[in-house]
């Protein structure tokens, strides 16, 4: 059975072992990043109903796309979201003071190691896709506009936060689309099989 | 108008009216002329927005005094009217005043009039100077001044929110606290933090909303000018400072920009975790400077060189270990210390026992630890300080380990078990690493006498810690001569001196056995200084129960002691130990004392052995010794009891023996019997049955009693049997519960018919045990009297609990008690606790011995003989009693 599965996503050379570590890994950093959301909004007293904007472009999604196209679309989506999180969290420690080693700390530490990780999954998904391809971060829009007040860099990381979660999410829900079709593809095939033996 | 006035006058006439008018119109124009300043001119606006300070300059003459009026300009509010007293800047010629705004100067336009003043006369306003806000309909965004702004902690703090043309406000917050809101003016909106507390790290958050969720917010901190203190300048490579301070209070300003930023003698310190400042040179005085955003703070200190110097940690440490010593060797990382006078400190660690060395010398660079032990791993490190004017210890070198080297053993610790047989145990101690001083390879002992020349020897490998011995296959040491053994510890070093041991059986025993005290801390034994004695002393202990090629421990004792307390984990409970003390182990010991103790006493593990006969009218029961394996305590003496299998009753209280006869009727029986019994002696009662009562279940139990035993004049042993006749005299007839505790069941199995039971007696009560109280209702004149057994030597402990009123108060015999208080003999260590008062009464006086767990029970049936029956009716009941209270008091010591 096991081969069976891996060789269900074949025709992509995607292994559904390897798509289904990357939901699990997406889930975890999903759980982490709302715990840090929440940390942080607790730690600067934000209300929780505080309106926050889209940082990381990518294309719109949609129901067109392809296996490849929706990994390439969430991989450059957690690129630019990493890029976003380390600055992120270098200007803090200037900007506002660090040293301290609390629970916020830690669990921002947490966050931006499963999102590494998370990256290094999607990037090898990607690779068995569509070969070698390899993606650099466009860091186009991700700058910290101009002079800014320390309230618009605590948004900012509020933003930065959100849109790890934000992306945490979308890599689960992709993730596991992709091994739905999969799991889609295989009955299909083994109806067509049953078929074509019953005609037999 | 008077101008024209005085024209119209002079036309009129020219006489002295009109010389009048013209003084009267010149005085009216000069008067006017002085009391109307000018009004300012060119009034310009500067403001300086960190401080919210506006400054106000114009033209205005002469003047000095102005009135100033300060308004917001859209709502046309004044928030400044007042007189005020401008100087001329020298350079501008312009008239200066400064005005500190409480909103900040963004929040919204202010609109700025001045009029000169001279006294009462007022000049006109000038014209309107507006400073612009930023709540211009121009600027039209969500803004929130003032921003990232560095507080001292107690201040007052005002924050404005400018909201979108269109937006509507909704609720200022500080942290989660909704603000009290004033508005200043169409779009702006302000709240004041009184008395701001220090913030934590990434300041604290002021937040504007508006209706529409959207927000914005300014940070601020709030906290502290640096305080620093303790600022002191040392040297380690004596030529360089090293400047370290600490901080009194916490600045509460976190983050690059705010942080307090150090410089010594104007040269700026990197300051991280760690608050120092190396310069290369000495200076001699030297100033600190702290600042931040709220302040700054100087601290200044001055020293010699030679009176700050803390020495770096020795480097690169080495040693040269012999067997009972080391030289410890180090390095110093500058030139110039070896000039240094130095005191160093040597930390010598050893199986977690630390030592501390002190040496002292210039340049310092090796030193010489005595007191070691060979074949021991040592870890050293060491640290110094300036002798001659100390001012710190340096830091601790890195560690270094090093072992020491081998020497001979000590010489072992012997002893030995003699058999009677000549044969026995030479036995020797395990030697510790102080003592092995390497590994120990093996052992050699060799039997020997002073008389001749062979010697046997034996070579055994090590953890061997006893040989045994026969000198009777040891034809030329002869039956008659005295035999030493010498044992030699054997290492890869050499062997060690020997130890030597005489042996001969010590048949010894002395005239009394004491008991020892035990405690927690074990056995303690004393005894009598002997003045002629110089030897030392050895204790030797084992189980009492054991007779050949015993385990015997022993300790040794300075000469001259007259106490020892003896632990050890192996002691067991119920088990008797036998301590004996000799003079001179080493040559010719000399028995001085024996002890016999328990750490705790138990109850018996096996029941008396019992047999019955019956002889005529008379029933005889007869029981042996309990194994000294099996009593587990010291046997005090022997209860008899009769059972019907329901209830249990003491032969001397209540017992009616019921028996089956030819005649058909039921004797009953009631003797009491508490008697001596000896070591290696059989015990006799005899039952005189009683016609009458019903003798058809009744079953006779034996207890034992007390063991007559320690410390006392009279013989230790006997081998007579006693003998004790009892007769059917009703002293109590109080039913006693048939209570067997666990280790008697195999006697108690048998109570389901009419048979005997002989119950060991409970030591807790070795007094009241004895001490047959009257049934308060069935008392009679007749009565035994109360009768003590009491063993001067040996005193059971009584658990507290048992000295309770209802039990105490039983045992009135005034001379138990005193013997009792002054007790300084063995107290056997017993946890059983009598039951509750209630089931005292109800077993009277019985009760705390019956069933303890300090007692076990043997049983026989009690075969009725016809016989005599009806002679043993008539023994009068008074003359039975009489008889038994002599013999009760006749055994009393």
């Amino acid at each position: 059975m096991a081969d069976r599965r891996t060789r269900s996503m074949k025709s992509s050379n995607l292994s559904r072992t390897a798509v289904n570590r990357a939901s699990m890994i997406a889930l975890q950093l999903q759980g982490e990043s709302s715990k840090l959301l929440e940390l942080y909004r607790q730690k600067e007293s934000f209300p929780a109903d505080v309106t926050d904007g889209r940082l990381v472009s990518v294309p719109p999604p949609s129901s067109q796309l392809d296996t490849r196209d929706k990994l390439w679309r969430l991989h450059s989506a957690l690129l630019q979201t990493q890029s976003l999180l380390e600055r992120a969290i270098t200007k803090e420690e200037e900007e506002l003071g660090g040293g301290i080693k609390g629970e916020y700390e830690n669990q921002r530490k947490t966050v931006k190691g499963r999102l590494s990780f998370l990256l290094l999954t999607t990037g090898n998904l990607l690779k068995a896709v569509d070969g070698a391809a390899s993606l650099t971060p466009s860091l186009e829009g991700l700058e910290l506009d101009g002079p800014t007040t320390l309230f618009q860099l605590k948004l900012w990381l509020l933003q930065v936060f959100s849109e790890v979660h934000h992306w945490s999410r979308a890599a689960v829900t992709t993730l596991q689309e992709l091994l739905t079709n999969a799991a889609d593809k295989q009955s299909s095939t083994t109806r067509v099989r049953s078929t074509r033996s019953a005609r037999r | 108008m008077p101008k024209l006035i005085c024209q119209h006058t002079l036309k009129l006439n020219c006489s002295f009216p009109w010389l009048i008018c013209v003084l009267v119109n010149l005085l009216a124009l000069n008067t006017h002329a002085q009391t109307i300043p000018p009004v300012p001119k060119q009034v310009s606006l500067s403001a300086d927005l960190s401080v919210k300070e506006l400054t106000i300059s114009w033209f205005g003459g002469a003047a000095s005094t102005f009135d100033l009026i300060i308004l917001r300009t859209e709502f046309n509010t004044s928030v400044f009217y007042d007189t005020i007293s401008a100087t001329i800047n020298q350079a501008s010629g312009r008239h200066e005043w400064k005005w500190t705004s409480a909103e900040p100067l963004e929040c919204t336009s202010l609109s700025v009039r001045i009029r000169s003043r001279d006294g009462l006369a007022t000049s006109e306003w000038s014209k309107i100077n507006t400073f612009r806000g930023r709540d211009l309909p121009s600027i039209n965004t969500l803004q929130m001044y003032p921003q990232d702004r560095v507080v001292e902690v107690g201040s007052n703090m005002t924050f404005c929110c400018i909201v979108e043309e269109g937006k509507t406000f909704k609720e200022m917050l500080y942290g989660n606290t909704i603000m009290n809101v004033t508005r200043l003016s169409r779009r702006s909106y302000a709240t004041t933090l009184v008395n701001v507390e220090p913030t934590g790290v990434s300041g604290s958050n002021i937040v504007c909303r508006l209706k529409d969720l959207s927000l914005t917010g300014a940070v601020m901190f709030v906290g502290y000018p640096p305080l620093p203190s303790d600022f002191v300048c040392e040297t380690q490579d004596l030529k360089s400072a090293e400047c370290h301070w600490k901080e009194a209070r916490d600045s509460h300003l976190t983050g690059e920009r705010r942080r307090t930023r150090y410089s010594v003698n104007s040269r700026n310190c990197n300051v991280d975790s760690q608050l120092t400042c190396r310069l290369p040179l000495w200076d001699g005085n030297w100033t600190l400077m702290a600042e931040n955003s709220l302040g700054h703070y100087s601290l200044s200190d001055s020293a010699e060189l030679i009176h700050r110097v803390r020495p770096v940690a020795p480097v690169n440490l080495s040693s040269i270990a012999n067997a009972w010593n080391a030289t410890v060797i180090w390095q110093w990382t500058y030139e110039s210390y070896f000039t240094l006078d130095l005191n160093c400190q040597v930390e010598s660690t050893n199986h977690e026992s630390k030592t501390l060395h002190v040496f002292s010398g210039v340049g310092l660079r090796s030193v010489k630890l005595s007191g070691l032990h060979p074949d021991q791993a040592y870890t050293v490190r060491v640290r110094c300080g300036d002798q001659k004017y100390f001012w710190k210890w340096g830091d601790w070198s890195q560690t270094f380990s090093f072992k020491t080297q081998t020497d001979v053993p000590d010489p072992p610790d012997v002893w030995m078990w003699m058999n009677k047989d000549r044969t026995g145990l030479v036995v020797w101690k395990p030697l510790d690493y102080q003592q092995s001083h390497g590994r120990v390879t093996g052992f050699e002992v060799t039997l020997w006498n002073p008389e001749d020349v062979e010697q046997h020897t034996q070579i055994l490998p090590p953890n061997t810690y006893s040989v045994q011995v026969n000198l009777t296959e040891m034809a030329s040491l002869g039956v008659n001569k005295k035999v030493f053994a010498t044992v030699v510890v054997k290492n890869i070093k050499g062997a060690s001196p020997p130890s030597r041991v005489p042996l001969r059986f010590i048949d010894e025993q002395p005239l009394v056995l004491s008991k020892p005290v035990f405690t927690n801390n074990g056995f303690f034994l004393f005894w009598q200084q002997n003045a002629t004695n110089t030897c030392n002393y050895l204790v030797e202990w084992l189980d009492t129960s054991c007779e050949h090629d015993c385990p015997v421990k022993w300790i040794r004792v300075a000469a001259g002691s007259t106490n020892v307390s003896i632990e050890s984990e192996n002691f067991k409970p119920g088990v008797r130990y036998n301590f004996s003390l000799y003079s001179c182990p080493s040559d010719s010991p000399q028995l001085i004392k024996r002890w016999q103790g328990y750490t705790q006493e138990l109850v018996p593990s096996r029941s008396v052995p019992l047999s019955v006969k019956s002889q005529d009218s008379k029933v005889v029961i007869t029981w042996g010794e309990i194994p000294l394996s099996d009593r587990r305590g010291f046997v005090l003496g022997y209860n008899v009891y009769i059972s019907n299998g329901s209830e249990l009753a003491l032969l001397a209280d209540a017992l009616i023996l019921e028996m089956l006869g030819a005649l058909g009727t039921i004797t009953i029986l009631l003797i009491i019997v508490t008697f001596i019994c000896y070591k290696k002696r059989n015990c006799m009662v005899h039952i005189v049955e009683k016609p009458e009562r019903d003798f058809n279940k009744e079953t006779l139990v034996v207890i034992p009693e007390e063991e007559e035993y320690f410390e006392k004049d009279e013989p230790v042993d006997t081998d007579e049997p006693m003998s004790l006749r009892y007769y059917n005299q009703v002293v109590d007839d109080r039913p006693i519960r048939p209570r067997f505790p666990g280790s008697s069941a195999s006697s108690a199995s048998s109570l389901d018919s009419g048979h005997t039971d002989v119950t060991y007696t409970g030591i807790q009560t070795s007094g009241s045990s004895l001490v047959f109280q009257p049934d308060p209702q069935g008392s009679s004149e007749e009565q035994p009297p109360e009768v003590v057994r009491y063993d001067g030597g040996y005193k059971p402990q009584m658990h507290p609990k048992v000295l309770s009123d209802d039990v105490v108060l039983k045992s009135s015999n005034p001379f138990q008690e005193s013997e009792a208080a002054s007790s300084v003999g063995y107290k056997p260590q017993c946890s059983w606790h009598l039951d509750s008062p209630t089931d005292t009464a109800e077993t009277g006086s019985l009760a705390p011995s019956l069933g303890s767990p300090t007692s076990v029970a043997s049983t026989q049936f009690l075969l009725p003989d016809g016989d005599g029956d009806e002679k043993n009716k008539q023994q009068p009941s008074s003359a039975a009693a009489t008889w038994f209270s002599n013999l009760l008091l006749s055994s009393k010591p």
